[in-house]
């Protein structure tokens, strides 16, 4: 791209073992006796059992992958070829846990997975941004995303995850404040009167936030971090919800739609799925309604039916819910509240199965005149670079900006735009560091940020 | 006739051709029936069926596809595929010792038509070779096998097309001995190498979506199996 680039940055510090920090750091640790006990119990107790073995007899190591995935593109390092990560653990697999593979070991006495090799696969299974690109290209259709996930997943069972999710989830799930940021109630609370005010002010129209109203028709979890970054996100859903007259409320009891569950444990997402619908049916609500965020979207869709026993809701995605209100004219959109160029970047958690991608183009072309695409967009889109966790772990910034994040940057830069949309708390977070690593003058901004100007109330 | 020519054609084949059969359908069947449990075991057993088959059938038919990433490589695992495809089972000679063994085969085609595909078989099959040996990204993730079983391919496309020729410098029997022994030896190995895509590949994107729909209470279950029943903090 046009702007210069810092020089890579080497990732290996002596400070700590991997490129993210992790709570259990010795060296005395038997990782590798760790690893191989996890990965049993996940084989036994799960669904993964029948897809590696699968995986394992068919991958045919082709290397189409390499070409779409844009951290190798940009790193050139074969342990970003998503092919050659899912074969690391296809490898372990061979070697532990099938009879030819125990038999080989008895034979020639091999036991390679020691300590180095675990260390090998943390750092390699959290390069990758767990975005499934490369699945759109597999002639073979192996998910690598799957298999990074379940990776990670063996990894956190074995000890072995970053510091930076860790500590979110353990407020999230056993802390006093129930939320991955840990706002306490009071705090909200302050807080949502003051967004309350400020949209008296700026709309002169009374809207509120309704907490712990039951019977309502949506339970409203956005990512918790809204609460204290996006701020006209949240101004923006509220307006939304209020023109379109429906009932909805936040839970005071629970309240954080984050799920990095979905990133690195199933046994994690698990629990904050329950939580979830546990507070949905406290609150006797119908349905779930999900804010600005890919992963929170993704999670709590695919995974509510999962998780929730007998307590099955529908799963909403608040853009959705907006387009429907557009299309019934219940929410009116000033067309001239928008001057500038505006593009759209697809976050892979809800773009890449083709569930959320023509709804925000639809809302935002309803409004905005100056419109333009990425190349590509849509289901094959390019991450922001900080996707599958690794926008939450400051220390791999260097790695997001140089590598993973690079295409993006590329990518908005070509666009000429002056504003890029996303609707994922995750992504705006990564392209906003990227625009002002690449120096480039871009507003990074929610679907609900534009409509807030836009609004007409 | 020779003896071992005999031999190769009468029973070494039809035990070979069982080996491969039986060792396939057995991949298969099981691959499918553990598909089958884990949809049983899952949450969530709603499974988009029809639309993986449509993904299933469009890569089985890769025409839009070959032209998107990798180009030429995508074109010569094509190529490949097609020579081995019609190769192996439109050509008259394989055919009329299948319906000596087994009492039935199918309709061939025109050995001009066979022969084309052959050499376009040859030529993708060396693009590949070359690509694992001299392209970077599929030199790293290329291992010995995949080496081993595109020089069997070519020893199979080579000696079955030069063996018939009235060019052919070497002599025709040995030729056909080379040609069927790694033929027969590319259908015993088959089952146990990465040549099980062949019968697997409908099942691999099913596979892909119903492992995303996990058991309901399966991450409890893996913590009280490392943990004990008190299980662990976060």
């Amino acid at each position: 791209m046009a702007t210069s680039s810092p020089p890579v940055q080497n990732l290996s510090t002596s400070q700590r073992r991997y490129s993210y920090h992790v709570e259990t750091d010795s060296e005395s640790d038997n990782r590798a006796a760790k690893f191989l006990a996890a990965f049993a119990a996940i084989l036994r107790h799960s669904n993964y059992h029948f897809i590696i073995e699968l995986f394992a007899k068919a991958s045919s190591r082709c290397g189409r992958c390499a070409v779409t995935c844009q951290v190798y593109q940009a790193s050139k390092d074969p342990r970003d070829i998503p092919c050659y990560r899912t074969n690391i653990l296809l490898d372990v697999y061979r070697q532990y846990f099938t009879t030819s593979g125990q038999i080989h070991n008895r034979l020639m006495g091999q036991d390679s997975l020691n300590n180095e090799k675990i260390d090998e696969i943390a750092e390699c299974f959290y390069r990758c941004m767990a975005c499934r690109r490369c699945t759109l290209e597999c002639p073979m259709g192996i998910d690598h995303g799957l298999m990074t996930h379940l990776g990670r997943y063996i990894l956190s069972e074995a000890g072995i995850a970053p510091k930076g999710l860790v500590v979110s989830v353990r407020e999230q799930l056993e802390g006093t404040t129930a939320n991955t940021s840990a706002i306490p109630l009071p705090a909200l609370l302050d807080n949502l009167e003051f967004l309350q005010d400020e949209l008296r002010d700026m709309k002169n129209a009374s809207i509120s936030f309704p907490v712990d109203q039951e019977d309502s028709e949506y339970i409203f979890f956005p990512a918790v971090s809204d609460y204290l970054m996006e701020a006209d996100t949240l101004m923006g859903n509220a307006a939304v919800l209020h023109a379109a007259a429906t009932s909805w409320t936040i839970g005071s009891k629970y309240y954080d739609g984050i799920n990095y569950g979905l990133f690195y444990d199933d046994w994690v997402l698990q629990r904050i799925i329950q939580k979830l619908v546990g507070e949905a049916q406290r609150l006797k609500a119908r349905k779930v309604l999900i804010g600005e965020c890919g992963h929170a979207a993704r999670s709590a869709r695919q995974f509510v039916p999962t998780f929730a026993g007998d307590r099955k809701l529908p799963v909403v995605s608040i853009l959705e819910l907006t387009l429907q209100a557009i299309r019934e004219g219940k929410v009116k959109l000033n067309r001239d509240a928008i001057a500038e160029r505006v593009t759209y970047h697809d976050p892979c958690n809800i773009a890449r199965s083709g569930w959320i991608i023509d709804q925000p183009r639809q809302i935002l072309k309803s409004f905005i005149r100056d419109f333009v695409e990425m190349n590509p967009h849509g289901r094959e889109n390019y991450c922001c670079g900080g996707g599958g966790g690794l926008v939450s772990l400051d220390e791999l910034h260097e790695f997001r900006m140089h590598v993973s994040g690079k295409t993006k940057a590329e990518q908005i830069q070509a666009t000429g735009a002056q504003i890029v949309v996303s609707p994922c708390a995750n992504c705006k977070k990564q392209l906003r560091e990227l625009m002002n690593y690449y120096k480039l003058p871009v507003q990074v901004v929610g679907v609900h940020d534009l409509i807030l100007r836009a609004i007409e109330l | 006739m020779p003896t071992w020519m005999i031999l190769a054609k009468g029973p070494a084949f039809f035990f070979v051709l069982t080996l491969f059969v039986l060792g396939m359908l057995r991949l298969f069947v099981l691959t499918l029936w553990d598909i089958a449990a884990a949809v049983r075991r899952a949450g969530d057993q709603r499974v988009p069926y029809a639309q993986l088959a449509r993904q299933t059938l469009s890569w089985l038919f890769p025409f839009t596809r070959l032209n998107r990433v990798r180009v030429i490589y995508s074109i010569a695992a094509f190529s490949l595929h097609l020579g081995i495809l019609f190769g192996a089972l439109f050509l008259r000679n394989h055919l009329d010792i299948l319906r000596s063994n087994v009492g039935f085969a199918w309709i061939s085609f025109p050995k001009p038509l066979l022969d084309f595909l052959t050499v376009i078989g040859i030529i993708g099959a060396l693009i590949l070779l070359f690509s694992r040996i001299y392209l970077r990204n599929s030199r790293q993730l290329s291992k010995l096998p995949d080496y081993i079983l595109l020089i069997l391919l070519l020893n199979i496309f080579v000696s079955g097309f030069v063996a018939g020729r009235s060019w052919n410098p070497i002599p025709y029997d040995g030729l056909m001995l080379f040609h069927t022994l790694n033929g027969m030896a590319i259908l015993v190995i088959s089952p146990f190498t990465k040549i099980a895509h062949c019968i697997l590949f409908p099942l691999i994107r099913l596979g892909s979506e119903v492992a995303w729909h996990f058991t309901p209470q399966g991450g409890s279950h893996v913590v009280e199996t490392l943990h004990g029943p008190d299980g662990r903090k976060v």
